[in-house]
């Protein structure tokens, strides 16, 4: 296959939404910003929008969507409970709010931290520490384009840094509601963390949108954390149809650094998860979960690769799928385990459970070593419930419906067990329930 | 004697080859019946039969329940009728917990049969009581169905459903495989405990050993598919000192 056909050019409407668009960014006039955006947008162009005949987007429609012709979105007000709705965390739970791309200050909270975390939006950011900013947009995913897209459009977004040393024992929530409009709209924002040497984060992020206007999301987060740090993170994206949700994320990891990532991304129109991590330090410690649960005609598929750079680091991907009537899925896991990245511990399962004929799931494990003394496996299955389960329930008296109901939820629950911060798992566990066939009969018998 | 179960010349095959080829058994209630034999005898078959799994095709005779035609019934309705079957691998079902589970199960039975669900204050306290009768720790409970169980703990928890579910005929399939003999003791004890004059029991092992806990009414010796030899309890210590042998020359 020909590169030409790997990629086809953006539409022209992306350069004419650059110049009309660059001079109300954030930070316009800054040389060194400004050079980084201009720069990352003719790489863009460059790069071009990537075809299904790109191996890494196989399954994914995305040219579809980037193709058709949108503009930033412009800020609206949402009513507190529509906000609240998504809380996750406690009490003192800080929350950096967004609403169709655009930080909302009088709903975001961040201020009384410790000493030693800083945490602004990102607009913040571009004024108080712009040359930092620049070189973290800059220095992030030059092969991508639509990171590139991001590196130039970006407005909003989080800029998140903890010093040596310091645990912010609360979770810090990062919530973005995708409103979309009558017309098609994106959004490109953008998240940083920094965590020092043995610090420790727990963030929150969760993404929903209950409208049917075309809302193109276009995150990227990156991450890096340094030796011995930890970070917690717990992710739910649901949306309504019209929301396309391509979210990114870059991790380079220190040595003896811990990261716990559970992804559940129930559904909407269109969801990607990418995660690329780097386990760069010895007895580095990745444990990925992820959840997926389209329906309808949704789509949702995930990216991960992991790369093993240094000895005696641990990965473990566990993620689920729940497909149902026409929905489609994918899951494209890769472990490079590079030269000298010896007693490397490395697992991977995907499991899908096909609720109706029609439903697609693609998974694709893969795996690439390059050192001798390590212990890797994958795993995929896919296919219908266990029908050891079903009969044990139903030797027990409980009706064929309610079995399978139940034993969807419980398939789907374990991912959601793993999430660290109760109260958004408790909202994701109804979430979720509300997908299950006959989970609504599950939830009015008490299961939750 | 109140006639519980009735099974007649029960043929059953799997996957084209028959496994049980006329059974012929009668329990009555308030009865402890066993049925020993060696492996591949049909024991379990017999008990997944009864319980209503699927891949099991049944080619002949009939098995009646209380009256009804048990092999008309579906697992579910089995269970509403009175069917217990302890299974000798126990299912694990992780992300419901086995609590939930339980409720569920006794709120279907009673539903099945016309009686209101139990009150959450009323179950909590029947379920400590019956945990402690057949030794299952408290924290067994709020964890996910049988994950994470040792062997033993598995068996317990099956027993401990046949306390809380109060069926009226409870089949045991090598319920004392695996076990130590503590657990085997706290089983055996659990099970004389719930025996009484409307409850049958029909308990399947290869082994005297759990027989000499669980003091069977009758013994069955079935070996390839048919009931070979019926007796009283002391068929059962004959089996252990002259073993299957005997059956199996007959069989052949």
């Amino acid at each position: 296959m020909g590169a030409a056909t790997r990629r086809i050019d953006p539409p022209p409407f992306y350069g004419e939404l650059f110049a009309r668009e660059r001079t109300r960014l954030p930070g316009h006039g800054r040389a060194a910003l400004d050079r980084v955006r201009e720069e990352a947008f003719t790489r863009f162009l460059g790069l071009g929008l990537p075809t299904q005949k790109a191996e890494a987007w196989k399954y994914s429609p995305i040219t579809r969507l980037a193709n058709r012709e949108m503009a930033l979105a412009e800020p609206t007000v949402p009513g507190l409970e529509e906000v609240s709705a998504w809380f996750g965390g406690g009490p003192a739970t800080r929350r950096l709010i967004f609403v169709d791309g655009h930080l909302q200050p009088e709903f975001s909270h961040v201020g009384g931290l410790p000493a030693g975390v800083r945490v602004m939006g990102l607009a913040r950011a571009i004024e108080t520490i712009p040359e930092a900013v620049a070189e973290a947009l800059a220095g992030c995913d030059p092969e991508r384009a639509f990171s590139q897209l991001n590196a130039a459009l970006t407005r909003s977004g989080a800029w998140i840094e903890l010093a040596d040393g310091v645990a912010l024992e609360e979770p810090l929530q990062l919530l973005f509601l995708h409103r979309g409009g009558d017309s098609a709209v994106m959004t490109h924002p953008r998240i940083v963390i920094r965590l020092g040497r043995g610090a420790r984060l727990h963030l929150l992020e969760t993404h929903a949108g209950s409208g049917s206007g075309h809302c193109f999301v276009n995150l990227v987060g990156q991450a890096v954390l340094g030796d011995g740090a930890e970070l917690l993170c717990d992710r739910l994206q649901l949306g309504g149809s019209g929301l396309s949700l391509l979210a990114r994320g870059f991790l380079e990891m220190g040595a003896g650094a811990r990261l716990r990532a559970t992804t559940v991304a129930l559904g909407s129109g269109f969801l990607r998860n990418e995660i690329e991590l780097r386990l760069a330090g010895r007895e580095g410690e990745a444990i990925l979960s992820g959840l997926y649960m389209p329906r309808g005609e949704e789509h949702v598929d995930t990216l991960v690769r992991i790369h093993h750079e240094a000895e005696n680091c641990h990965s473990d991907q566990f993620y689920k799928g729940v497909v149902e009537d026409r929905a489609r899925a994918a899951f494209a896991g890769k472990i490079i385990v590079h030269r000298g990245a010896q007693k490397t511990n490395a697992y991977q399962a995907n499991n899908n459970l096909l609720l109706s004929d029609r439903a697609e799931v693609n998974s694709k494990p893969e795996l690439e070593i390059y050192a001798d003394d390590v212990k890797c496996s994958h795993g995929a299955t896919c296919g219908d419930l266990d029908p050891e389960a079903l009969f044990y329930l139903r030797a027990r008296g409980l009706a064929r419906e309610v079995a399978s109901s139940l034993l969807v939820y419980a398939f789907a629950n374990e991912v959601i067990e793993r999430m660290a911060d109760a109260r958004l798992q408790a909202l994701t566990r109804r979430a979720m329930l509300e997908r299950v066939p006959g989970g609504a009969a599950l939830e009015a018998e008490g299961l939750l | 004697m109140k006639n519980m179960l009735r099974i007649e010349e029960l043929r059953v095959t799997v996957e084209g080859k028959e496994i049980l080829k006329g059974v012929t058994l009668e329990v009555g209630a308030g009865e402890v019946h066993a049925v020993m034999g060696p492996n591949g005898s049909g024991k379990s078959t017999l008990a997944y039969v009864l319980a209503g799994r699927e891949g099991y095709e049944v080619t002949g005779g009939r098995v009646l329940f209380l009256g009804q035609d048990l092999l008309a019934m579906e697992p579910e309705e089995r269970a509403a009728a009175g069917l217990f079957l302890a299974m000798q691998y126990p299912v694990e079902i992780p992300g419901v917990s086995n609590m939930y589970f339980l409720r569920q199960a006794m709120n279907a039975v009673r539903k099945a049969r016309g009686e209101p669900e139990i009150a959450a204050g009323a179950f909590m306290k029947m379920l400590r009581e019956k945990a402690r009768l057949v030794g299952i720790r408290d924290e067994l409970l709020k964890r996910d169905v049988n994950t994470g169980f040792s062997g033993g703990e598995k068996k317990r928890n099956e027993i401990l459903q046949l306390a809380m579910l109060e069926p009226k005929l409870a089949v045991l399939d090598e319920t004392d495989s695996g076990l130590d003999i503590d657990a085997l003791k706290a089983v055996a004890e659990a099970v004389n405990s719930l025996r009484g004059p409307d409850r049958a029991f029909l308990v399947i092992t290869h082994y005297q050993r759990l027989l000499e806990h669980i003091e069977p009414d009758h013994v069955h010796v079935m070996v390839d598919g048919r009931i070979r030899r019926s007796g009283g309890k002391e068929l059962a210590l004959e089996l252990e000192r002259h073993g299957y042998e005997q059956f199996a020359a007959a069989a052949a």
